[in-house]
């Protein structure tokens, strides 16, 4: 559903969908043309190689993108209290599936609060930067350059919280979820770290205070879903290595966030 | 007396015949002039003819107007006349400039009609004008502020046409015209900080009032020019809001 239907005549076309769903292939989409271009190469290198088996599993590699950005203000409001406060979360943390074309695919993030989404870690990366520039000038070390290396900063830290979740998913076997959704839920990981940083402009001390309590909720937000994807899989993996796996990434929180969140002129530490 | 000799054309050192000579020395004035130059200089007019038609290395010194001119030139003096204002050449209109920021200077209702045609002469002149300010306040940031704009405004394209899905209209040219007409509150606010006390409240204050101004005029702008988007509203706002709030902290601080 996600390989260009262009290269693949065969394959179910939009037009026989049981719900037509205009967001669905942004290749077909008056989107950004570079975009379309990138995903058609993608497209075109993985079907070089020829096997039914891997073909199959295209769609779990990258996504189509614009899946991610299908959402609206409610969705966005709903989710940031289900990332920043995951404790309060009433109902379940399980995808919504639905068939398409013959193809069981997951809901687009309007119609189901647990789809991961790209506008909302886009959006806490940005504000991210602009709150840890805020800070430098309250301190009164602010300069353009200076804002630029923790940009450089920023993008660091989310690789590495992206590394950490493919490597925990990858060390516990199975298929993964597509690259997008994991770079989805490790810049989650933002939202409560602004909240820190704004704790931090408010009042110095409420910085200490505000830094673990959002590293425990993004823990605990990380360990749920990563337990939910890694049980839609039904395969026998040893259960106590699963446990260990998941609290390494809860208490790897703590050092990632007390690094991206330690905002001074030596942006590398 | 009736032999006749087979006279080359007179050629000038750099210029071409007799009848367009004084036509391209009004131009060019360096031309007939021949100011001392080293033997090994590798300036390119050094080495061709106006006259003829391999004046491409003037035309790129001098730009459309002159090659125009030197192509022309050869037949007779009436093209110069013909040719276009410079300012109409180069695609700068100052009336519709003025137009489209005066339309952003009303912070309570922005008139999307005059932004249809998108251009990116009158962003120049605000960002030439917010650096102008910046460098009274003793910061040189002409590069800074120009690979923002540049940045910004690629990341709005992308994050408006991909929310918008399938009916994502917005092009490039567009965002950036859009992006660079509504920096004008903060050129006014770059303007104003030269008075404002240094770490101040009312700096502060002032700041977060012109930000607001400008997104509300660059999401206006946005949701108008590219139809339907009216349920994104919120979205596309904090965005701009993130974009103005970074070019803001150039100006406090």
């Amino acid at each position: 559903m996600y390989v260009n239907p262009r290269l693949q005549p065969g394959a179910p076309t939009p037009s026989t969908r049981s719900q037509p769903n205009p967001f669905e292939d942004a290749l077909y989409g008056a989107g950004p043309g570079l975009i379309r271009g990138g995903l058609g190469a993608y497209g075109e290198k993985f079907l070089g190689s020829s096997s039914e088996y891997v073909q199959s599993n295209i769609s779990r590699y990258f996504s189509n993108p614009q899946y991610y950005f299908q959402v609206n203000d409610q969705y966005v409001r709903n989710k940031l209290k289900v990332v920043l406060f995951p404790f309060l979360h009433r109902g379940h943390w399980t995808r919504i599936m639905e068939p398409v074309g013959g193809r069981l695919s997951y809901k687009p993030p309007i119609y189901d609060i647990n789809a991961p989404d790209l506008y909302i870690p886009f959006m806490a990366f940005g504000t991210y930067v602009v709150l840890a520039g805020l800070l430098l000038g309250l301190q009164g070390q602010f300069s353009p350059e200076a804002l630029q290396w923790l940009f450089v900063k920023g993008l660091l830290g989310w690789s590495l919280q992206v590394m950490l979740l493919k490597v925990t998913l990858l060390s516990l076997g199975g298929v993964e979820p597509p690259l997008l959704d994991i770079v989805a839920y490790a810049g989650y990981s933002f939202a409560g770290l602004c909240l820190a940083i704004i704790g931090k402009i408010i009042l110095r001390y409420m910085y200490f205070v505000m830094m673990p309590l959002a590293c425990l909720c993004m823990g605990i937000f990380l360990v749920k879903t990563m337990k939910r994807v890694l049980s839609a899989e039904v395969r026998s993996y040893d259960a106590s290595r699963l446990h260990y796996l998941l609290l390494f990434i809860a208490f790897a929180q703590f050092p990632l966030f007390s690094w991206l969140g330690n905002i001074s002129l030596n942006w590398l530490f | 007396m009736a032999k006749e000799f087979n006279v080359p054309p007179v050629v000038f050192p750099a210029g071409g015949n007799p009848a367009a000579g004084n036509l391209q020395q009004r131009r060019v004035p360096t031309a007939p002039f021949q100011p001392p130059r080293p033997p090994s200089s590798s300036l390119p007019f050094m080495s061709f003819d106006i006259g003829s038609a391999t004046s491409t290395a003037a035309s790129t010194i001098y730009g459309g107007p002159i090659g125009g001119g030197g192509g022309g030139g050869p037949s007779g003096s009436a093209n110069f006349d013909d040719e276009e204002p410079l300012l109409d050449e180069l695609g700068i209109h100052p009336e519709q400039i003025w137009r489209k920021t005066r339309s952003i200077l009303n912070p309570f209702r922005v008139n999307p009609a005059v932004h249809t045609d998108s251009d990116l002469s009158g962003p120049i002149i605000l960002y030439l004008s917010l650096c102008l300010f910046q460098l009274l306040a003793g910061k040189i940031q002409f590069g800074v502020i120009l690979g923002w704009i540049v940045v910004s405004s690629m990341f709005l394209y992308v994050v408006f046409n991909m929310l918008a899905g399938r009916n994502g209209k917005l092009n490039l040219h567009t965002c950036t015209s859009v992006v660079g007409y509504c920096m004008l509150p903060l050129v006014i606010l770059s303007a104003a900080s030269l008075f404002l006390p240094q770490a101040s409240v009312v700096r502060f204050g002032i700041a977060g009032a012109f930000v607001l101004w400008a997104t509300r005029a660059s999401t206006a702008l946005m949701v108008a020019l590219a139809e339907g988007e009216e349920e994104h509203r919120g979205l596309v706002a904090y965005a701009c809001f993130l974009i103005y709030t970074l070019f803001s902290l150039l100006v406090i601080f």
